[in-house]
């Protein structure tokens, strides 16, 4: 071999390691993948031999992803840490990547010089940039570059047939295929098949003389010829395929991925999602877009022709949803598993050879001679002035992508959330992580305690979760109702998963946990606030799993390794044996089919010229179209929606530029009204829809009416704002709603109200708290309870009290039994209660049995999101009696009750009326609780409605509530036998605690309506205080 | 190789051999005379236990150890079986049998007795935590005195039970029996801290606190504070309550939820709600903007009520004034006065009708400010026509008929 260094390599790596070697540092941690593979490799650090992990799910296998990245990140954590394992395996991808495709454009161009600029332009190619800083998907870099470094040595073991090259190229493609499992799989198809096709093709050439003299009869010939070869490498890299990662495909047939599938942006169509287009089109072509017309034309020529066909494929591929091509290849199936962003990834590596082809031949070869005798000497330099400009826009805005649309949460610090769990025995429970992002992997990879979530999809087990596209409950609000239905299920049954805390790095999901029970420990020094729910049990010293056989754990923890070890054995060792020796070696035989860069062709320059502008006028219109879809103000129903977007995007001084200037409002006026303005519309809701309907219009004026859609963690909110408009210079405007003039009573006021503490662990010890300090828990008392069937579900609806002298948070759970004692179902109360009751204070409750949503894959989901639905569980039978088990437990917090219905009318439709905050503290969201009861006076239904807006103290807030149809309500039973308080019958409770129940008070304390099935109803209120100050 | 004679020959002999050694070793024992040296049968817990065998020492035995805290299996080379002091240090009674090769020689018991002459522990339990006061409900009191290896001492050893309550300090005599010595403490009729400790000979136990709570509320007496007694819908009437006590005396506890109910003239019902602090209840509500009268009544569900306070309020305002423009399409109401002709604060609501053809088209609602509200009908969106107002504030309403918009 040619002894002088390639100095176009050196640089390449020198530039690339040190490029991407000290910007990984800034980037990795914020991508979408990196955290989970340190994860993994954490785990195997742990627990090599042991692929069970208790840290997600409740329990899952890592054998459902290859492990050699894992595993190397692991050995590596064994000399600097998790994180040092993690950059470390990111700088060595980087340079098998760089020498990878290096090797791949040699045997493609058959140009040392070539494969130089090829390695150059690698290092600043947008794809791989996206996928390393962006993506985060080292086992894939890793694997298509092993792929890459094998094409050498197949190419010569089909050609020469040298016994050493197949065991070159096998022992690579165990090392591809033991760090990601589809590169080698799609790999065959994509680059091994079209370099089979690019042999025979050589091969026929030397019969034939010339590539122009191959007829079909050749390479049919030539094909036959080479067929021991090629099937001898075929079976060799399928036995190595299957057997490298055997426990893979055997826990693959074990549990098959059942799951719902989960949307991705790559299967969108672009067109109609552009940030998926950009991100999975645009930004991976990068500047190959403009090369399009000469990469095909390189691509088809004969040498390269399996070549074009496997670009071209790939190419199609890659554009997802945009076309219904990609669909129809792949079949509705794998359409909906595979993420196709990787067949542009392939794409466009593929096509890199030919890049760097392009790049010598502009540089230093025959087409820079071509435009210089032909345009000039000037014309080249600004063409190159251009393509350089290009890489280096795309390079610096394909790195930058994540600074200026972060992918992920700021950075938390983990330590505090650390120290939490380690303290009290905290990791006695499961946790839940909400809006962190990825960043959960790397608190699971530091913390012993488990969660019930996780993050990765392939792996998750729970009906709950595997039954929607949920990728996990942690970002649930970004997936709608199956998203948020998830996680209240967790939430309201928490005793199921023994999940007690819940580290919330989100305010949207603040109002959900509050109003499922859960109650505020505090808030770290991180910013986490950290949620508890009372009443749920520790988990068990002993978890179940599912354990496999010991060969599969000794495969699954020696093979890869030793295919790394092997591999380096045979190929590195052997370079350097080779280059000590110093002994003159010929070139690899694919050197001699390279072509001679002479006479470029005319019209491919015309094509590429009419390309590249045909390209520049698609972006330039692209721009242009973003640009006229923010006109706002040339129609009133623009304005209209352009302010409620900016509201909804809190630019309030971009909301105040569409007020009418006439109307005398000042920019601090109208921040100042919104800034006091809280509640669930305002502070925890996403605009869904909007309708405008204008109900007037007239050359200056127009009339209009809102009717808005919002979505919030606890309902969908419907709600209409008449807005005038007015013309002015041609522009529309908004005249500003009237806001609340009103002025509270009193400036400064007081109030004595009992607050509480509960010290938990009287001595300072890190034993189990001491039995003296358990305080006793609350009596409760079930007033009454009874199973009600409207239209045909199930639910139970009661009173309870806390007829303790203590503050008390309530759970109540209901069984459901048929006639035969047979259960059917149980569930906890959600929302229809008030979880903190006060010593004496009563609350109405109802209880849903919820289902598991669709679980069949059959049934219909809903199309749009509605928090306010559930699914009812199928009963196998007519659910006859019941059982209920209540729990109170000392509460101390959330005890806020001074809202109250200061004005009030009564139709039998409904109600209107006026509440009041008599208090000291903001309500953020008033819940009204109503029950209705019968003529009897005896409670047939509960029913709950949230108010969009808070209630700052001493102010007023009208409310409107219309009643439901309970024509339908049919009482099935009402016995009182099986309640269950506190582990201690309701009855006794009853007898002891108060005896001589005065059950004649209710008559002057209901409001008597002609309702459709009801004669009386109560309002009670439920608050929650945002500011936990 | 050939087998000749001389191999079979070999190996019959061998097979001999074996099976008549095998013979050998199998022959039974003579049975082996044992006798218990050893006479003492009680021992105390902690003291040193061997067990002393007279028997043939060339054969080896062992000690099977049987207690309630589980068996063991102890060798000796002597005679003497030293029994570990994890057994020695039990209460109870300990079974030892003697076995050779399976063969059970010798089976005896001794019993180890809790170590009386050492310093005595007590392990004392006190549940509930806290009980209602009235002498019905109690809390347990339960007394577990051991010695220094946690065995219970022995039944019918006395001990103290204590407890302080209020200015009362008391003392019991008790016995163990079955181990332990327990005593139920009824409530008191005083809410308060109820501190208990136990005593055996001169080892005291620590403190124990048991919370009495008051019972349940009697009815109580509701009172209410104003500013005054006009229907501004400005200032907040403030309800309070004698201090609530049980039919003890107790003030009841903190925190107890009283609910008001208000009936207004309508008959409609308003509420509010308060918690008790030191027994006293405090709710607020609002004054109403109309003149109103309210019934009020106050509970603590399903155990005691107020008797029923009624308090009126008068209306601020008998008119006010309305100005239409020229052109009918502004309307300005006001000034809007209070009872002493002052301006009435902002957000008095002002609400404004629109009918034409006696058919409501239209209600536009507006706080005021500084006195006055400002209704501007637009001429886009009410055409030029005849219109008829009804202007509602403060309870009063006024009619604006036939009005003709410019």
């Amino acid at each position: 071999m040619n002894s002088t260094t390639n100095k176009y390599l050196i640089t390449a790596l020198l530039i690339g390691v040190i490029f991407h070697g000290t910007s990984i540092f800034f980037t990795i941690e914020y991508t979408y993948d990196a955290l989970i593979h340190l994860f993994f490799g954490n785990h195997y650090a742990n627990s090599w031999f042991e692929p069970w992990s208790y840290s997600w799910y409740t329990g899952f296998t890592v054998m459902g992803y290859p492990p050699l990245v894992h595993q190397s990140i692991g050995l590596l954590s064994y000399i600097g840490g998790l994180k040092f394992g993690l950059f470390s395996v990111a700088i060595i991808a980087i340079i098998l990547f760089i020498t990878g495709v290096y090797r791949y454009a040699l045997v493609l161009t058959s140009n040392r010089t070539v494969a130089g600029y090829t390695a150059i332009l690698a290092v600043f190619s947008s794809t791989f940039i996206e996928t390393l800083h962006i993506f985060g998907q080292l086992p894939s870099i890793v694997g298509i570059s092993v792929l890459m470094h094998s094409l050498p040595e197949i190419y010569l073991w089909i050609k020469v047939g040298k016994l050493k090259y197949l065991i070159n190229a096998l022992s690579l493609i165990s090392v591809t295929v033991t760090s990601h499992h589809v590169t080698p799989i799609f790999g065959m198809v994509f680059f091994i098949f079209p370099l089979i096709g690019m042999i025979i093709m050589d091969a026929a050439r030397d019969k034939a003389g010339s590539y122009k003299e191959i007829r079909l009869l050749h390479f049919i010939k030539t094909f036959f010829g080479l067929l021991r070869r090629i099937i001898t490498f075929g079976f060799g890299s399928l036995i190595l395929i299957i057997f490298c990662i055997l426990p893979y495909w055997i826990n693959t047939k074990n549990n098959p991925i059942t799951q719902v599938p989960i949307p991705h942006g790559s299967r969108d169509n672009f067109l109609e999602v552009t940030s998926s287009g950009l991100v999975f089109f645009l930004i991976p072509w990068g500047v190959l877009l403009f090369l399009l017309p000469y990469i095909w034309y390189r691509f088809f020529s004969k040498r390269y022709l399996f070549f074009g066909l496997s670009f071209t494929l790939l190419t199609i591929l890659g554009t997802g949803g945009t076309t219904p091509i990609p669909r129809a290849i792949l079949g509705d199936n794998a359409f909906n598993i595979l993420t196709l962003d990787r067949f542009t990834l392939w794409a466009s590596l593929m096509a890199l050879p030919i890049f760097g082809e392009f790049a010598y031949r502009f540089v230093e070869g025959d087409l820079r001679d071509k435009i210089k005798r032909r345009y000039g000497n000037l014309l080249h330099r600004i063409l190159g002035g251009l393509l350089g400009s290009a890489i280096v826009l795309m390079t610096f805005f394909t790195m930058c992508l994540g600074y200026f649309r972060p992918l992920q949460p700021a950075q938390i610090k983990m330590l505090p959330i650390l120290n939490f769990l380690k303290q009290d025995q905290h990791d006695h429970w499961r946790y839940l992580p909400l809006g962190f992002g990825d960043q959960m992997a790397w608190l699971s990879a530091q913390t012993d305690a488990m969660t019930v979530d996780g993050n990765y999809h392939s792996a998750r087990r729970l009906p709950e979760l595997t039954t929607r596209a949920v990728e996990r409950l942690e970002n649930s609000k970004f997936r709608g109702v199956e998203g948020i239905g998830s996680l209240q299920q967790f939430l309201t049954v928490p005793e199921k998963y023994n999940l007690k805390y819940v580290f919330s790095n989100d305010k949207f999901y603040d109002p959900i946990l509050y109003f499922c029970g859960w109650q505020r420990l505090r808030q770290l020094e991180n910013g986490i606030m950290v949620w508890e729910k009372l009443n749920v049990p520790p988990l068990s010293n002993i978890l179940p799993k599912d354990n496999v056989p010991l060969f599969q754990k000794l495969m699954w923890g020696l093979i890869p390794v030793l295919t790394v070890l092997i591999a380096f054995i045979i190929n590195i060792q052997l370079i350097w044996i080779h280059a000590l020796k110093s002994k003159f070696k010929a070139f690899p035989v694919y050197f001699k089919y390279g072509i001679e860069y002479v006479g470029f062709k005319k019209s491919v320059i015309r094509a590429s010229f009419l390309w590249a502008i045909a390209m520049c006028g698609i972006f330039a219109f692209g721009i242009y179209l973003l640009y006229v879809k923010n006109v706002t103000q040339i129609r009133p129903e623009n304005v209209i929606t352009a302010y409620y977007d900016a509201l909804d995007f809190k630019e309030f001084q971009r909301a105040y530029s569409y007020l009418h200037p006439g109307s005398n409002k000042s920019l601090d006026q109208f921040m100042l009204e919104v800034s006091v303005t809280d509640g669930l519309l305002s502070s925890y809701a996403k605009l869904d829809k909007l309708t405008i309907e204008v109900l007037k219009q007239t050359d200056t004026s127009a009339k209009t009416k809102v009717s808005g859609n919002w979505i919030t963690p606890l309902e969908k909110i419907d709600k209409a704002f008449y807005h005038e408009l007015k013309k002015e210079k041609g522009k529309w405007y908004v005249l500003p709603l009237d806001y609340d003039l009103d002025i509270p009573p009193d400036q400064l006021f007081s109030e004595n109200i009992p607050t509480y503490y509960n010290h938990g662990r009287r001595r300072i010890t890190s034993e189990q708290t001491h039995h003296e300090d358990v305080l006793k828990q609350p009596v409760l008392e079930v007033l009454s309870a009874r199973i009600i069937n409207n239209e045909d579900q199930y639910y139970i609806v009661g009173e309870l009290q806390n007829v303790d002298n203590v503050p008390s948070d309530v759970v109540v759970s209901g069984t459901l039994y048929n006639d035969d004692n047979i259960e059917l179902a149980s569930y906890n109360v959600k929302h229809q209660i008030k979880h903190k009751l006060m010593p004496k204070e009563t609350t109405s409750f109802r209880m849903n049995f919820e289902g598991i949503a669709w679980k069949n894959i059959d049934d219909q989901k809903p199309t749009t999101f509605d928090p306010e639905q559930f699914t009812a569980v199928d009963f196998d039978g007519q659910p006859a009696k019941f059982n209920l088990q209540c729990a109170g437990n000392v509460a101390t917090v959330d005890l806020y009750k001074r809202v109250v219905i200061n004005d009030l009318t009564v139709k039998n439709t409904g109600i209107q009326g006026v509440l009041f905050n008599s208090g000291l503290r903001e309500v953020t969201i008033p819940q009204l609780i109503i029950s209705y009861y019968d003529s009897e006076r005896k409670l047939i239904w509960v029913a709950s409605k949230y108010l969009p807006e808070g209630i700052r103290p001493q102010r007023k807030l009208f409310f409107e509530y219309d009643f439901e149809d309970l024509s339908c309500a049919i009482m099935i039973d009402e016995s009182m036998e099986n309640i269950f308080v506190n582990g201690l019958a309701n009855e006794e409770i009853s007898k002891k605690m108060v005896p001589e129940r005065r059950h004649d008070q209710k008559q002057s304390q209901l409001i008597p309506i002609d309702g459709k099935g009801f004669k009386y109803v109560k309002i009670e209120i439920n608050n929650y205080v945002g500011a936990s100050n | 190789m050939r087998i000749g004679k001389i191999h079979i020959i070999l190996i019959s002999i061998s097979i001999f051999c074996c099976i008549g050694f095998t013979m050998i070793f199998n022959m039974p024992n003579s049975p082996t005379k044992v006798r218990l040296k050893t006479t003492q049968k009680t021992y105390e817990a902690g003291d040193n236990i061997i067990i002393d065998f007279e028997r043939d020492t060339t054969l080896a035995a062992q000690l099977f150890l049987k207690s309630s805290y589980g068996s063991t299996m102890i060798t000796s080379s002597t005679g003497e079986f030293v029994v570990p002091d994890y057994f020695s240090r039990k209460k109870g009674r300990l079974d030892y049998y003697l076995v050779q090769e399976g063969e059970c020689l010798y089976q005896g018991v001794i019993d180890i007795e809790a170590k009386s002459k050492t310093k005595i522990q007590l392990e004392t339990y006190v549940g509930p935590p806290s009980i209602v006061a009235g002498g019905e409900d109690y809390t347990m009191h339960v007394v577990v005195p051991s010695d220094i290896y946690d065995n219970p001492i022995a039944d019918s050893t006395k001990i103290w039970l204590k407890h302080q309550f209020l200015g009362l300090e008391k003392e019991y005599e008790e016995v163990t029996k079955d181990l332990i010595s327990w005593k139920n403490i009824f409530s008191y009729s005083k809410k308060g801290k109820l501190l208990i400790s136990s005593q055996i000979a001169e080892i005291h136990s620590k403190e124990f606190t048991v919370e009495i709570y008051p019972s349940l509320a009697q009815n109580f007496k509701i009172y209410s504070f104003r500013e005054h007694e006009y229907a501004d819908g400005n200032q907040v009437t403030t309800f309070t309550s004698d201090v609530i006590k049980d039919s003890f005396g107790n003030i009841v506890s903190d925190g107890t939820m009283v609910n008001f109910v208000i009936k207004n003239s309508e008959g409609s019902l308003l509420t509010t709600q308060g918690t008790t602090v030191n027994g006293i209840v405090t709710a607020k509500l609002l004054h109403p903007d109309h003149a109103d009268s309210w019934e009020i009544s106050a509970f603590i569900d399903g155990i005691a009520e107020s008797e029923i306070l009624e308090i009126t309020f008068d209306g601020v305002l008998d008119d006010f004034e309305v100005s239409f423009d020229m052109y009918q399409r502004e309307i300005v109401v006001g000034p809007l006065t209070s009872f002493m002709g002052q301006i009435i604060p902002d957000g008095a609501i002002v609400k404004l009708e629109i009918y034409t053809n006696n058919e409501l088209i239209e209600t536009k609602v507006k706080t005021s400010f500084e006195g006055r509200v400002k209704f501007v009908l637009e001429e886009g969106f009410y055409p030029d026509g005849e219109y008829d107002f009804r202007i509602k504030s403060m309870g009063i309403a006024k009619w604006f008929k036939n009005r003709v918009l410019q």
